[in-house]
């Protein structure tokens, strides 16, 4: 019955230690892509500049990302994270050589969850100003800018796509710590 | 010899930690051959023994507060009422927002003279999630509540944490895009000639901007939930 039992647990161990293993490897993968999208969103946002060859009456005829502050704050939100992420990789490497790190993870976890909040946040406002931008209100008499201002539009509704991105990606790392946390 | 003396199932020692599965069970024949194995000399009273351990099982019955449980059900309590607490703000962002609806006696040229969350897609899509983060914060808690009974329930840990994190995506995306519209509708902004309608819409503004601050107050007791329910995961 022991020597059954021992048996068992040693032919599970290194199957377990693999998976774990594969958690780790994936939960750096996964970075390095919301790395790459977060930093894609920040420059196409922040490199925004279009002038216009000619000006009408009630529109300046000059756009920038730093003209509407939820832009800044998108740009700024997504260098945040970006910076976050780059200096997290240590931690995640760290965890593929060493499984055991219950309280490095918990930390992760605890800074990915606020990054996460961040990054939506700074997302979600910008695409509501794009949203804005696109449409305008009719009842607030907010002219929509994209009919004048074509480059600048397409490019802040592209740099939205990688933030939201990060953000799917920063779900998945925090689900995947989580795995990682229970079986260790 | 004594051991022999002591039953046939004296063999088969299932030695768990300490009221780990058999919560109710007072079974004289399963507590019998545990106490066999400690005190092997003491072979010349089984009977006591037994009767002396199986009487103090029976009074401490309860299987609430036992040591070995009790920070895991501490952290569930939490959990439970920090879902109750964050219900009243979700609640209360949608209903503000939701009943918010103003008509202004006076009309000017530029100005619509009547502001509705309909209006505003933002602010539509803001009270929806915040209505969905309700039903779920309701629906949630007697899941919560079975974690509470049973500690060691880790698969409904997980569940718990898997939508606790979609959550917190929505609410926090809602919650920020109401106040990029509502920052908007305070400041206005003069480059692409959008005119602040605070100035005209005092009470839609206040109710919308009330229901925004609420709405983040229910992000951060969402976050604090997830860190919790992740601090109650780890294997110890």
């Amino acid at each position: 019955m022991k020597g059954s039992s021992e048996h068992g647990e040693t032919s599970k161990a290194p199957l377990g230690r693999g998976v774990s293993k594969g958690v780790s490897v994936l939960d750096l993968i996964l970075r390095f892509i919301a790395i790459i999208g977060t930093l894609a969103s920040a420059i196409a946002m922040g490199t925004t500049n279009e002038t216009l060859p000619f000006f009408t009456q009630f529109i300046r005829f000059k756009a920038q990302y730093s003209d509407l502050p939820t832009l800044t704050f998108f740009v700024v939100a997504n260098s945040i994270v970006c910076a976050y992420l780059i200096l997290s990789l240590p931690l995640s490497i760290l965890h593929i050589i060493r499984s055991r790190a219950k309280y490095s993870r918990l930390l992760l976890i605890f800074l990915d969850v606020a990054m996460l909040a961040l990054v939506t946040a700074g997302a979600s406002a910008a695409a509501a100003i794009v949203y804005l931008a696109h449409k305008g209100n009719v009842r607030a008499n907010w002219l929509a800018i994209c009919q004048q201002f074509d480059s600048f539009c397409e490019r802040i509704s592209g740099s939205l796509i990688g933030s939201f991105g990060a953000m799917v990606v920063l779900v998945l790392l925090i689900l995947l710590s989580a795995i990682a946390l229970a079986r260790r | 010899m004594s051991t022999s003396e002591a039953g046939a199932p004296a063999t088969v020692i299932p030695i768990d930690d300490v009221g780990g599965r058999h919560h109710g069970a007072a079974d004289a024949t399963g507590k019998a051959p545990v106490v066999a194995t400690a005190p092997p000399a003491a072979a010349a009273a089984p009977a006591a023994t037994t009767t002396t351990t199986t009487a103090p099982r029976k009074t401490a019955g309860l299987p609430f507060f036992r040591r070995a449980d009790r920070g895991s059900r501490c952290v569930a309590l939490i959990d439970f009422v920090l879902r109750v607490a964050a219900f009243g703000p979700t609640l209360a962002a949608a209903i503000a927002t939701g009943t918010s609806d103003e008509t202004l006696s006076v009309f000017t040229q530029f100005f619509q003279f009547h502001a509705r969350f309909d209006d505003f897609p933002a602010l539509l899509f803001f009270m929806v999630a915040n209505a969905i983060a309700a039903g779920y914060l309701v629906l949630s808690l007697p899941f919560s509540a079975v974690v509470f009974l049973r500690p060691q329930a880790i698969g409904l840990r997980h569940l718990l944490l898997v939508c606790d994190t979609i959550m917190v995506a929505l609410l926090t995306a809602a919650a920020a895009a109401a106040a990029a519209i509502v920052d908007l509708a305070h400041s206005g902004n003069q480059r692409a000639n959008w005119v602040p309608i605070c100035m005209q819409f005092h009470g839609f503004c206040q109710r919308t901007s009330g229901a925004v601050v609420a709405s983040f107050l229910a992000v951060l007791v969402f976050i604090f939930l997830i860190i919790l329910a992740a601090f109650a995961i780890r294997k110890r």
